[in-house]
C-alpha cells in the first residue's frame, strides 16, 4: 500500500432523511393516508455534496454547530448510513468511536460483551481472545469485568467500550465527542492512546466543540455548516471562522 | 422499462436467485461467528437469572410432555396409541417455527439502536434468531427420545431421516423469519397480525389430529399449506417409522425454497433503508 494513498476519500456525499411529521406507523393511518392523499413529510439533506480525501496518517478535525452535520458525516463514513447520493472510499479497518458501547448487552458481563462488540465491529472470535487481556488491562475495572455491564457506573462502562474500540488495531480511528465524558485520568489515558495512534501514523477523524483539543492534535479542520464544509483549512483559521459563526447568535441571545 | 422474451426472463430470474442465494451463503458464512455469537446471547438472557438455568431448555419441553401425556392418556383419550409421540413429533418442530417467527418479527426493531450505531450487516439478526431456535429444538429432542423409551414406542431406524426435514424447515422458517422482520420495521401492525396467524396457522396445520381425521374432500385445501409436508416428515420417521414420499419430500423443499427467495430477496432490497425507520 502506498503512503501518500487517502484511507478516506468521500465523494459528492448527500445524506437525505426524509422527516415524517406523522408517520404511517399502522395500517389503518397508512390507509387513511392513501385516501386522503397526504404527505406529509419533508426531505432534509443532513450532508450536503461533500467531497474530501483524507490522507493516511492525518488526523481531521472536524467541528460546527449542533445539527451541522458532523454525526452523520462520520456515520455515512463508518457505514451505517448508505449516503443518499455520491461514494465513500474506505481503505484499511475503521473503529468508530462514535457511540461508545453501542453494542453492549445490558444483562451480559464484560468479558462476554468484549467478544460480542469485537464480533460486530467485524473481528473474528480469535482475534478478540487475543486481544481480551490487553481490552481488560487497559480498562481496568477489576473484578467488575465478570459482571454484567447494567452494573457498571457510566465511567466503567466507557472505559471498557473504549478499550474495546481502541485494542483492536484500526487503521483509522472515528472519534465523535466521547471523550468529554469520563474523569481526568481516563481522559488523559484516552488522548495518550490517540496520540500513540497518531506516531504509528493512523488516520483520525476527530469530532469534538473542545476548540483546545483541536488545535493540540489535529492538522487540519473542516467546519461544517448546514451540511456543507464552510472551510478546509489549519486549525487556527478553522476556529476562527467557528467563532465568528457562533458569537453573532450569542450577541442574538443578549 | 426493457421488454424481454419469454427465455430472456426465465434466464434473468434464475440469475438473480443463484445470485441471490450465493450471496446469502457467502454472508452467513462470513458473519456466522457474530449470527453464534447472537444467538448464544439470546438463549443465555432467556435463561439468565433463573435458578435452574440452562436445565430449563431440556426441562421446558419435558415438563410439556408430561402435561400432554397425562391429558390425553387419561382425561381425554384419542383414538390413538401413544398419542403423546404422536402429537410431540409434529409440536417440537412447530414451535420451532413459531418462536422463531415471533423472535424474528422483532428482530430489526428492537436492535434498532445498534444499527443507527454500528455498521452490522443487518442479516445477522433473524439468522440469530433462527439459530437460537434451532438449538432449542434440538435440545427438546432428548426429552422426547426419553419419552419414546418410557412409552416403549418402538425406536424406528427412520430417525435417521431427520436432518432431511430438518433441513427443509429451516430453509422454510428462514425465507419466513426474512420477510416478518422486513415487515414490521415498516408496520408495527405485523407482530401483532403475526400471532394471530400463527394460531389460525396451527390449528389448519394437523398436529393435534391426523389428517385422516378431516373429510377428504378438504384435503385439496390442506394441500395448499406449505408446512404441511415438511411437518408431515415428521410424524412418519418419528411415529410411523416410515419414510414420505418423494413427492412430499420435493414438495417440502420447493415450499422451503420458494419461502427463501421471497424472504430474502424482500430483506435485501429493504435492508439499507431500515436504519431510517427503527
Amino acid at each position: 500500500m502506498s503512503s501518500n494513498a487517502p484511507s478516506i476519500r468521500v465523494e459528492n456525499v448527500t445524506q437525505r432523511f426524509r422527516v415524517i411529521q406523522e408517520r404511517p406507523d399502522t395500517v389503518r393511518e397508512l390507509f387513511s393516508k392513501l385516501f386522503r392523499h397526504q404527505s406529509s413529510y419533508h426531505d432534509f439533506e443532513a450532508v450536503r455534496n461533500i467531497s474530501f480525501d483524507v490522507p493516511a496518517g492525518q488526523m481531521l478535525g472536524i467541528i460546527g454547530r449542533n445539527g451541522s452535520g458532523k454525526s452523520t458525516l462520520l456515520k455515512v463514513i463508518a457505514g451505517v448510513y448508505r449516503p443518499t447520493k455520491g461514494s465513500v472510499r474506505v481503505t484499511g479497518t475503521i473503529a468508530p468511536l462514535i457511540e461508545l458501547g453501542a453494542g453492549f448487552h445490558h444483562e451480559l458481563t464484560g468479558r462476554e460483551n468484549i467478544l460480542l462488540n469485537g464480533l460486530l465491529m467485524g473481528y473474528s472470535k480469535r482475534a478478540m481472545l487475543e486481544r481480551q487481556d490487553r481490552i481488560i488491562e487497559f480498562a481496568d475495572i477489576g473484578d467488575f469485568i465478570d459482571a454484567p455491564v447494567k452494573q457498571y457506573s457510566s465511567g466503567m462502562y466507557m472505559r471498557l467500550a473504549f478499550a474495546v474500540a481502541t485494542e483492536v488495531d484500526p487503521q483509522i480511528l472515528l472519534v465523535d465527542e466521547i471523550l468529554a465524558v469520563g474523569d481526568a485520568g481516563f481522559q488523559e489515558k484516552c488522548f495518550a492512546r490517540i496520540r500513540k495512534f497518531r506516531e504509528s501514523g493512523k488516520t483520525i477523524l476527530f469530532v469534538t466543540h473542545v476548540m483546545g483539543d483541536i488545535r493540540e492534535h489535529c492538522e487540519r479542520v473542516l467546519l461544517l455548516e448546514q451540511g456543507s464544509i464552510v472551510t478546509d483549512a489549519r486549525p487556527e483559521e478553522a476556529i476562527a471562522m467557528y467563532k465568528n459563526l457562533v458569537t453573532p447568535e450569542l450577541v442574538g441571545a443578549d | 422499462m426493457e421488454s424481454f422474451t419469454i427465455g430472456h426472463e426465465y434466464r434473468y430470474v434464475v440469475r438473480r436467485f443463484l445470485y441471490h442465494m450465493t450471496d446469502l451463503f457467502r454472508d452467513s458464512y462470513r458473519y456466522w461467528e457474530l449470527i453464534w455469537a447472537l444467538a448464544l446471547k439470546e438463549l443465555k438472557i432467556r435463561y439468565k437469572r433463573s435458578v435452574l438455568g440452562f436445565a430449563w431448555a431440556l426441562l421446558n419441553p419435558a415438563l410439556l410432555m408430561l402435561v400432554l401425556t397425562l391429558v390425553f392418556s387419561t382425561i381425554l383419550r384419542f383414538n390413538i396409541p401413544h398419542y403423546a409421540i404422536f402429537l410431540l413429533s409434529v409440536l417440537l418442530p412447530w414451535t420451532f417455527f413459531a418462536q422463531s417467527l415471533s423472535y424474528a418479527v422483532e428482530a430489526i426493531v428492537t436492535n434498532g439502536d445498534l444499527i443507527k450505531k454500528v455498521a452490522v450487516p443487518k442479516l445477522v439478526f433473524p439468522m440469530a434468531a433462527l439459530v437460537s431456535n434451532l438449538i432449542n429444538l434440538l435440545l427438546s429432542l432428548v426429552p422426547l427420545i426419553i419419552l419414546v423409551l418410557l412409552m416403549r414406542h418402538p425406536f424406528y431406524w427412520t430417525w435417521f431421516y431427520l436432518p432431511v426435514p430438518l433441513l427443509a424447515l429451516a430453509i422454510f422458517t428462514l425465507g419466513m423469519t426474512f420477510f416478518f422482520a422486513v415487515a414490521n420495521v415498516f408496520y408495527r401492525d405485523v407482530s401483532h397480525i403475526l400471532q394471530i396467524l400463527l394460531s389460525a396457522w396451527f390449528y389448519l396445520t394437523p398436529i393435534i389430529y391426523p389428517l385422516d381425521a378431516i373429510p377428504a374432500r378438504y384435503h385439496w385445501f390442506f394441500k395448499l399449506n406449505p408446512i404441511i409436508y415438511v411437518i408431515n416428515g415428521f410424524r412418519l420417521a418419528v411415529y410411523y417409522g416410515k419414510l414420505p414420499h418423494a413427492q412430499s419430500i420435493a414438495a417440502s423443499f420447493v415450499c422451503a425454497f420458494i419461502s427463501l427467495i421471497i424472504g430474502y430477496s424482500i430483506f435485501r432490497r429493504y435492508q439499507d433503508t431500515f436504519v431510517f425507520y427503527v
